[in-house]
């Protein structure tokens, strides 16, 4: 099934005007879509949606708090969702949009919608990098890094959530819409990416108690480590509080930089994720600091090596 | 003063409102104040969702939730009572935020205990 993976995420929120500063703060664009809701997009379009929690446009919240209202993917056509929607109708209601997009509940009680997808095509250098022994990627004068360059999410990585049951969640994502398996951490969950999608994961299932359940955090791709450091950095300075990064990640390989949210969830910053085919082999490791990532990495304030010994 | 770390005077926290102070540069772990039906409260800035705590405001100084009745953590939304600490709902439900003894003195100066700032958090 050729799903490209999550479009939007809609969230139902609090404090609408916190979060429209943090959104764009973090480096989306607010597109007003109607009177009381908000899409802030990535480069290509994707992103995230959000009202009120009280806006009666909102799919129904969950049974906890947690502000997470629906999840939007993306399909390559509209035979795709002709496809799932065949299949769905076998054992749920499923509705027919006007646009034609479909809205279904998951066997968890997750909100879907599947829709053509509204990517649009991005045409961009990803960062580049000289290194002795391979072929010079910046030319003569090409600077790596300067005050003003870019440093905005170029598209809606991954969503990760809080489920009660994980293989429930599995088998509906992997057995009835056509996900693939490409890594577990034991004691946490399964990485996915869909079939229309060769990243190494555009979902992540955390197993929790049921009192979690919902998102635990969405992230987005930047061009680079570099530029993936250079919005984190940004945004600490802007007084924005970090969870966790930056770091590198092993499963996924991607670089990761996490940050508190008025949404309830973490937003991360990541960039230069593996990529998997067919024939790739899922891996499993305990989760933990080991497995989680490379390395890990602090911020902290500008500091140069300056003045005598008695630090003059 | 010998053996306490000075974080604010009382009139920087306004009603229903609260502040994080790192209580030395370099420490571990802020410690908010936040000051409800005129009584001061301070607990550590540490999440008791993990081990060592985590981090709970979403901005400087961001650690109500939107309604300014709890004080919440913008990691995954749980939300504690201003006046026991006790997580209220969230991953965390059963624990409490550690609390800090805050002393006002004469000055009107908040303090707490020094050995605050080499605190991690979470404390089982």
């Amino acid at each position: 099934m050729n799903i490209v993976g999550p479009d939007h995420l809609v969230f139902g929120v609090e404090d609408l005007e916190g979060s429209k500063q943090y959104l764009e703060d973090f480096g989306l664009t607010p597109v007003q879509i109607d009177a009381t809701g908000w899409c802030f997009e990535a480069l290509d379009g994707t992103g995230v949606i959000i009202r009120h929690r009280d806006d009666p446009k909102l799919p129904p919240a969950l049974p906890t708090r947690n502000m997470l209202r629906q999840q939007v993917y993306g399909v390559a056509d509209a035979t795709v969702l002709d496809q799932i929607e065949a299949e769905m109708s076998r054992d749920r209601r499923v509705t027919r949009l006007a646009d034609g997009g479909l809205e279904f509940e998951d066997d968890l009680g997750f909100s879907l919608r599947f829709q053509v997808t509204i990517r649009r095509a991005l045409d961009m250098p990803a960062e580049k990098i000289n290194a002795p022994g391979a072929p010079a990627q910046r030319g003569p004068n090409e600077l790596g890094v300067t005050d003003d360059m870019p440093a905005l999410p170029r598209t809606l990585s991954h969503v990760v959530l809080f489920v009660p049951d994980i293989d429930k969640a599995v088998d509906f994502f992997v057995g009835r819409l056509g996900f693939v398996i490409t890594d577990i951490l034991q004691g946490a969950g399964p990485f996915l990416r869909p079939g229309g999608n060769d990243d190494h994961h555009t979902n992540f299932f955390i197993r929790t108690p049921a009192y979690m359940q919902g998102c635990e955090h969405l992230a987005f791709h930047m061009g680079g480590p570099t530029e993936l450091m250079v919005a984190g950095d940004r945004f600490t300075r802007k007084g924005y509080q970090t969870f966790w990064g930056p770091g590198r990640h092993r499963f996924g390989s991607n670089w990761f930089w996490y940050f508190n949210s008025p949404l309830g969830v973490h937003f991360e910053y990541d960039a230069d994720m593996d990529k998997h085919d067919d024939s790739w082999v899922a891996r499993e490791a305990p989760n933990g600091p080991e497995a989680s990532q490379m390395f890990l990495l602090q911020w902290r304030e500008k500091w140069a090596p300056m003045g005598g010994p008695e630090g003059k | 003063m010998s053996g306490r770390l000075r974080l604010c005077h009382r009139d920087d926290i306004a009603e229903g409102q609260a502040r994080g102070f790192l209580p030395l540069p370099g420490a571990r772990r802020k410690v908010i104040v936040v000051r409800r039906a005129g009584t001061l409260h301070a607990y550590m800035d540490a999440c008791p969702h993990y081990a060592g705590g985590t981090p709970m405001a979403w901005r400087e100084d961001a650690y109500l939730d939107g309604t300014g009745q709890h004080i919440a953590c913008h990691a995954h939304g749980a939300l504690f009572d201003i006046e026991t600490g006790a997580c209220l709902s969230g991953p965390c439900l059963g624990r409490k935020l550690t609390r800090v003894p805050l002393r006002e003195e004469e000055d009107g100066g908040l303090s707490v205990p020094a050995q605050v700032a080499g605190r991690a958090g979470r404390e089982d």
